[in-house]
């Protein structure tokens, strides 16, 4: 079986579009995240998280009404999927309150039970993350993905030239923009948590390893087709480059798309948030290879002057 | 072929290393199936018996995270802005507070040591003032600069880490937990795991309590022997009756064991020998001392909860002598095999608190150069423990922290004057760790948790069956499609990707590194990304047929030339897995791990095994591949 093999799409001339949708992509992603903001999670925002399992359906809603009294703040509530044996029903409560885990807990369980008598709510899971733990995890967070993009641009510089260093850091920028706009849109109409925590954060740089696998590829030929075919215009070789890859790209795309949408089905409620990430950046990190990263290449290159220089190499 | 004979000793090489890390991993899969397939007893008993297989077992298998097993993750912070105050003591006063209040606030918002920001703030505020003006010591007079202050802050810092750590360990060896693990994370962090923990309530309350740091006299040992004989007796007779069919049941679990092989014969004869003992189950655990001593008996570590039971009960307690408790030692009897902890008979009553002392060492006889504790007490407590010395000369004092007795010396004369040495002991190291648990009563630096991450055990099991199952899906989808887009190249390209798995696994307990959920959804995603370096050289393989090179031609081009690609998108995906294990905590660092090895396991397997099979099938046996 065959796929886009001997395509000859012109991939460069119509980088136009590519840029326009990238554009608006952007903007869009901007505007959400000016606007509606990205919901931290309590790694960096500190609070305590617990998933009570009761033994009835408790109205998401209502519960959060109960507890606030309880807690004297108005809590998160939602459904959680994950639930142990017996098949019952439990919420993920999330709460900014501080204080003794034990005694929250206790004041959780028993608002609860007074409020619905019968329900015989259980804590089967607890998150609680200091207020100063939560700083030092923004940080450490900070670092990684400042770290691991300025390790990704020397390696590419060092490997291939500066043109295809910057591009490539330009589609991972514009990847991990993309997806967190799309997070900040879609927050609060998904049936699972968005908020952003440590597994996004390693998400995100899992996408940035992906969609930079993806463009180095690409880079690989192209560097490849200009030793090859050093008379014919940049241009038209960098379109052979990605043509001849574009069967690959979408291979590859394809088994990785499907094994992650496997796990954002199978993996449970831990992993939906991180699952999620990891689909949205395979798509936006493959689009970038072929519409980011690979047209950045050709304008700095036609701006730079002559066509040989690159050829050099 | 040539040249092949290097890469086929390569795989069988790598393959027979991974078996190896991989086999307890597998013999824990059957134990655990088996002792499933027990009763409660059947299995306590079997778990005794066959104590250290199982235990190395355990040791060696691939360790499961905190969220596949359920269980607590803790992370504490020893207070080290309360520590500074203490070690001020009365030499604090106003500008002291403020300086290192703000010092606080700035070690918090710019991630700098606690100290270093003390010691900065202070030296802004007048570069003349002397910090010696506070602190005093045994190094530190009014004349020491603020480089020597600095340097003394700075081990005292380790050294209330280090106390945090023994009480730490201490209080969580008694939550009779499997396999603990706690260690320091950065300059003031402790992280503790829990595996199966079930009561969080009781650990969060047991964890953060300051310890308590006592003396206490100790039993009389004419009464304690008398209380040990009748207590004996009372279990003797009281559980005379049913010993036959704990009989039956111990000799149904010898059968079993001896259809195992794998059990060596000395174990075997221990294990006939224990069949006298059965008739006394307090003998069954306990192995009572001799006369004339405050030790009670030594019982193994993984009898202590028995032994607890078995003494808990109010007639037993009556029996023994009046205001004695019993505690364990802190450190186990030498000798191999379990351990063993003695139990000691220690009066209740603190006769004297752990904060009189001021100051401990560890010292060494100028004379025999054996090794020795230096304790210095307060002027109150010195005149208390002068009167506690003087009126019991020849008995022995416990030192006892949190209930467990780290030391119990004979006074062997009236100490005056609040200097006091421990000698008689076996070694530096014993000595060291009396200092700390001297000075833990002397500095108590509070503990906090800052972070707690507690999974139920019902989770876990849903964690791990969303685990396998993401696995077993995801590989099959892949496994088909590589069959169905590139035939036989595909069914080759999946042999590889199967052997991937064995590397990875291998590599993760080779490591003994932990599989946790994000560190299956690693192997998952790696699955997906595996195969890409076999598609980058089918693709090339197609690409050099379609200009009409022959098979092996074809198969030489691809595999050379999609080398660079394949090296230079992983070792970058490879950097950000290295990145990824640095910064992140637990679960992350798992995900970081299973990556990492994926991508060596899966560049070695996508390039070295599948070349070795298309040389083998084109050229040894001159068959045709299809490539689809």
């Amino acid at each position: 079986m065959r796929i886009f093999e001997n395509t000859d799409f012109n991939l460069v001339g119509s980088r136009r579009s590519g840029y326009i949708l990238s554009g608006i992509l952007i903007l869009l992603s901007l505007g959400a995240i000016v606007t509606r903001g990205l919901e931290l999670g309590i790694d960096f925002r500190g609070g305590m998280e617990f998933v009570v399992e009761s033994s009835q359906v408790l109205d998401a809603t209502a519960v959060r009404t109960a507890l606030t009294s309880v807690l004297e703040t108005s809590p998160e509530v939602k459904t959680y999927s994950d639930v142990g044996a017996g098949g019952r029903d439990a919420l993920l409560i999330r709460t900014p309150t501080e204080g003794e885990t034990t005694e929250i807990q206790t004041r959780v369980v028993q608002g609860i039970s007074d409020a619905f008598p019968g329900s015989d709510p259980q804590v089967i899971k607890t998150d609680v993350v200091g207020p100063r733990f939560a700083e030092d995890l923004k940080r450490g967070s900070l670092y990684a993905v400042l770290g691991s993009l300025l390790v990704i641009f020397l390696y590419v510089m060092l490997r291939f030239e500066w043109r295809f260093g910057l591009g490539a850091v330009a589609a991972l920028f514009h990847d991990v923009l993309i997806t967190l706009g799309i997070f900040s849109l879609l927050q609060g109409f998904l049936p699972f948590s968005l908020q952003i925590d440590q597994a996004i954060i390693a998400a995100f740089l899992t996408i940035v390893g992906y969609s930079l696998n993806d463009t180095v590829v690409i880079f690989d030929r192209i560097r490849e087709y200009t030793n090859l075919f050093k008379t014919e215009p940049y241009k038209i070789v960098v379109n052979r480059s990605v043509n001849t890859t574009l069967s690959r790209t979408v291979i590859t795309s394809g088994t990785t798309l499907l094994v992650v949408t496997t796990l954002f089905i199978f993996g449970g409620e831990v992993l939906r948030g991180f699952t999620f990430a990891l689909i949205i950046g395979v798509i936006i990190g493959t689009y970038s290879s072929v519409f980011v990263a690979t047209p950045v290449v050709v304008e700095l290159h036609s701006r730079s002057g002559s066509a040989r220089r690159a050829v050099r190499r | 072929m040539q040249g092949n004979g290097f890469k086929v000793g390569a795989v069988i090489f790598f393959l027979a290393l991974s078996a190896w890390y991989l086999f307890p991993s597998f013999r824990g899969l059957s134990l655990n199936n088996r002792l499933e397939g027990m009763s409660q007893e059947e299995r306590v008993d079997y778990e005794r018996d066959n104590f250290s297989t199982i235990e190395s077992i355990k040791e060696k298998s691939l360790n499961l995270g905190l969220d596949l097993q359920g269980g607590m993750h803790i992370t504490m912070e020893v207070g080290l802005r309360e520590l500074i105050s203490e070690l001020a003591g009365e030499r604090r006063d106003e500008a002291f507070d403020e300086v290192l209040a703000a010092a606080d606030a700035r070690s918090e918002a710019e991630n700098v040591s606690l100290i270093d920001a003390f010691v900065d703030e202070f030296e802004n505020r007048d570069p003349d003032a002397s910090l010696s003006r506070y602190f005093r010591s045994e190094e530190i007079t009014r004349r020491s600069s603020n480089s020597e202050v600095t340097q003394y802050l700075q081990v005292q810092g380790a050294d209330a880490i280090e106390r945090a750590m023994q009480v730490i360990r201490n209080r969580v060896d008694r939550f009779g937990v499997t396999e603990p693990s706690i260690q320091t994370q950065g300059s003031r962090r402790i992280v503790v795991e829990l595996p199966g923990i079930d009561d969080p309530e009781r650990v969060r309350a047991l964890l953060k309590g300051t310890a308590r740091l006592g003396f206490h006299l100790m039993a009389d040992p004419g009464e304690l022997n008398s209380s040990l004989q009748r207590i004996i007796s009372y279990y003797e007779v009281d559980i005379a009756s049913p010993a036959d069919s704990l009989d039956v049941g111990e000799e149904e679990i010898n059968e079993e064991a001896e259809s195992d092989t794998s059990f060596d014969v000395s174990q075997l004869l221990a294990e006939t020998e224990d069949l006298d003992d059965v008739g006394n189950p307090l003998l069954d655990v306990l192995i009572p001392a001799g006369q004339g001593t405050v030790v009670f008996g030594e019982v193994a570590a993984q009898d202590t909860a028995a032994f607890d039971a078995l003494m808990a009960d109010p007639e037993v307690q009556a029996m023994l002598p009046r205001d004695i408790e019993l505690r364990y030692d802190a450190n186990p009897s030498s000798g191999s095999g379990p351990e063993y902890f003695p139990v000691l008979a220690v009066n209740m009553n603190i006769e004297l608190s752990g904060d009189a002392i001021t100051d401990a060492r560890a010292d060494f006889d100028p004379q025999t150069n054996q090794p020795l504790v230096d304790m210095e007490m307060n002027s109150e407590g010195a005149r208390i423990w002068s009167r506690l010395t003087g009126a019991n000369v020849g008995k022995n004092v416990a030192i006892v922290l949190d209930g467990v007795v780290y030391s119990y010396p004979t006074v062997i004369g009236q100490i005056s004057g609040g200097r006091s040495q421990i000698t008689g002991l076996a070694s530096q190291e014993e000595s060291e760790d009396i200092v700390t648990v001297l000075k833990s009563g002397a500095l108590p630096a509070p503990v906090e948790i800052v972070e707690e991450r507690t999974v139920g055990p019902s989770l876990g099991v849903v964690a791990r069956k969303a685990g396998f199952t993401s696995l077993m899906v995801g590989l099959t989808i892949v496994v088909l499609f590589m069959i169905v887009y590139y035939r036989a190249g595909g069914m080759v390209a999946d042999m590889a990707l199967i052997i991937n798995i064995i590397f990875i696994m291998g590599i993760l307990a080779g490591f003994n590194a932990t599989l946790t959920l994000p560190g299956i959804a690693g192997i998952v995603l790696t699955i997906g990304m595996a195969v890409d370096a076999n598609v980058l050289i089918f693709e090339r393989i197609r690409e050099e047929q379609s200009t009409g090179k022959t098979l092996k031609a074809s198969i030489d081009g691809g595999y050379s030339k999609a080398l660079s690609a394949i090296i230079d998108a992983n070792i970058t995906t490879f950097f950000v897995g290295l990145i990824l294990y640095s910064f992140g905590v637990g679960p992350i660092q798992g995900f970081a791990v299973t990556l990492m090895a994926g991508i060596l396991a899966s560049l070695f397997s996508a390039i070295v095994f599948t070349r070795i099979i298309f040389d083998y099938a084109v050229i040894g046996r001159r068959l045709s591949v299809n490539f689809g």
